[in-house]
């Protein structure tokens, strides 16, 4: 493992030379004269110094001075100091500490003292370091656990509904790109990245609810019945109870927001939507982002009973209100977007490629439940371009509420 | 003329600084290496040309080595400089130099005898 490297800095040869002997054999001693070659030192090496015993009063840059550069590059994150000091001025103690001085050696030596504090603040940091890398890892691993669980649970929904594998992977990268970009825009809505990850991983499972809905109802060939397009529109009331499970905790995070999205993704901001005509900021900027991307996915794909809009004419469309009404911040924030939006999806083919096991492991889970995937593709398309009409439609078309 | 004998000279404390060095040669490795530091000639060259910032520093530098080798006497004298210098009171230096200039004269013999005893 190496010995553990000691920067040393003072401008007395002796004070350095019997630090250096006091800490003997154990340790690789690096020595600085002054601020400025301290600085110089710790540019090239601070990954690798463990710690610096640092001198106040020096020619050219004082203690101070090495402490101040080492705050602004955040040298002093990883690199503990201990200020080695004759001073004993409340103020100059203060001052030390709140540069983020780890502790005090006084002048004139002690070595038993001067052995034990490198010890103990070598010991300390270098467990925080590894505590530090145990919760990053562990947190990575999580991150990818529940992602990888959104990605299964999103894809047997997906087979069921017959939905394409892309669907679920658009919105979500859809949902990514706008809230970050409405993040730039406004500071209405509070997205921090966690949020913002949270969204769109939330995203995933914004269709659920049909699981429920009756296959005769999802495999019904050609038009749905005025009653069928109600039970259709269940789906998110469906998905929101779903979300109610009793293990479900309502505070959680993920939770919250899958329940949001579920219940909400088909409200428009003129609150004519449903299930329960939440209008303009009534409805959560989760729902209303989750929204957008649906249709936007929904008009550039290809189905059975059309082909794919393209690009700019989804967003043709939707910025002159023929597929509903959203939130005009949104829109601006999508009219700005559009081209890097176009860019991100063409980039995006890649993702899907190491998500072909987890699919492979859900279609197997499914294998042999009823319907034939083109059948019920057929209605589901039906009832998106139904969807898609009726958005378009002005006001006849009567809605709940 | 044993190392303690050489602090006695002084008017020093062996005591002290083994006491906190906990070592002889290191003790002894250290103060043989005063004889060749140059702060003492820095600080009086330095308040003749009147740099008081470099004069403060070889004055702290010395009172600094002074403290870890419990060299007592010149530990105080060069103490009272290093404040004066603090200060930025040039005249009050000047004055106490003379006070300083008699104890570093007193150590340096000592440590000359002393190594001069241990054919070094």
């Amino acid at each position: 493992m190496g010995k553990e490297k000691i920067l040393i800095v003072d401008d007395s040869e002796m004070n350095r030379s019997i630090l250096a002997d006091i800490l003997g054999e154990n340790y690789y001693i690096i020595e600085a004269e002054d601020g400025n070659e301290a600085v110089e030192l710790l540019e090239k090496m601070h990954k690798e110094i463990d710690l610096v015993l640092l001198d106040i009063v020096m020619p050219n840059m004082d203690g101070f001075g090495v402490l101040n550069a080492m705050n602004e590059k955040h040298w002093i994150d990883s690199s503990p100091v201990i200020m080695v000091t004759a001073e004993r001025e409340a103020s100059q103690v203060e001052r030390a500490y709140e540069l983020g001085v780890t502790d005090f050696i006084i002048r004139p030596f002690d070595s038993y003292i001067v052995r034990h504090r490198v010890v103990n603040t070598l010991l300390l940091y270098a467990k925080q370091k590894r505590l530090m890398a145990t919760v990053r890892e562990q947190l990575e691993e999580k991150e990818k656990f529940s992602s990888t669980m959104i990605d299964i649970l999103s894809h047997i929904v997906e087979t069921r509904n017959g939905e394409s594998g892309l669907h679920v992977l658009h919105v979500r990268a859809i949902t990514d790109f706008l809230l970050r970009r409405l993040r730039l825009l406004t500071d209405d809505y509070p997205l921090t990245d966690e949020l913002i990850t949270l969204i769109s991983n939330a995203s995933a499972l914004h269709d659920i609810g049909k699981m429920a809905i009756d296959e005769s109802i999802l495999n019904k060939p050609g038009r749905f019945t005025d009653e069928e397009y109600e039970i259709m529109k269940t789906h998110t009331t469906i998905g929101a109870k779903m979300l109610e499970g009793e293990s479900l905790r309502p505070d959680d995070p993920l939770v919250a927001a899958a329940y949001e999205i579920c219940r909400w993704h088909h409200e428009r901001y003129d609150g004519r939507g449903y299930p329960d005509g939440l209008k303009g900021d009534e409805i959560p900027i989760s729902a209303q982002v989750v929204a957008l991307a649906d249709v936007y996915d929904a008009l550039t794909s290809i189905r059975v009973y059309k082909a794919s809009y393209s690009h700019e004419t989804a967003i043709e469309m939707i910025l002159d209100g023929k597929c509903g009404t959203f939130n005009p911040l949104l829109l601006d924030c999508l009219r700005g977007s559009a081209d890097d939006l176009k860019k991100k999806l063409e980039g995006n083919v890649a993702e899907d490629m190491d998500r072909q096991e987890i699919r492979s492991v859900t279609e197997a889970a499914l294998s042999g439940k009823a319907g034939s995937v083109s059948e019920r593709t057929l209605n589901l398309l039906d009832y998106e371009r139904r969807q898609t009409e009726i958005e378009a439609e002005s006001a006849n078309k009567d809605n709940d509420n | 003329m044993t190392l303690k004998e050489c602090y006695t000279a002084m008017g020093s404390d062996y005591e002290d600084v083994f006491g906190r060095l906990r070592s002889e040669r290191l003790v002894q490795k250290f103060v043989l290496k005063f004889l060749d530091d140059e702060c003492f000639s820095t600080l009086c060259s330095s308040l003749e040309t009147g740099a008081q910032e470099e004069a403060f520093r070889a004055a702290h530098t010395i009172k600094g080595m002074c403290q870890n080798l419990s060299f007592t006497k010149l530990a105080a004298s060069s103490s009272n400089i290093t404040e004066a210098l603090r200060a930025g009171d040039m005249a009050a230096a000047k004055d106490m130099l003379d006070s300083v200039r008699g104890d570093y004269e007193l150590t340096a013999e000592a440590i000359r005898a002393f190594k001069a005893g241990q054919n070094l």
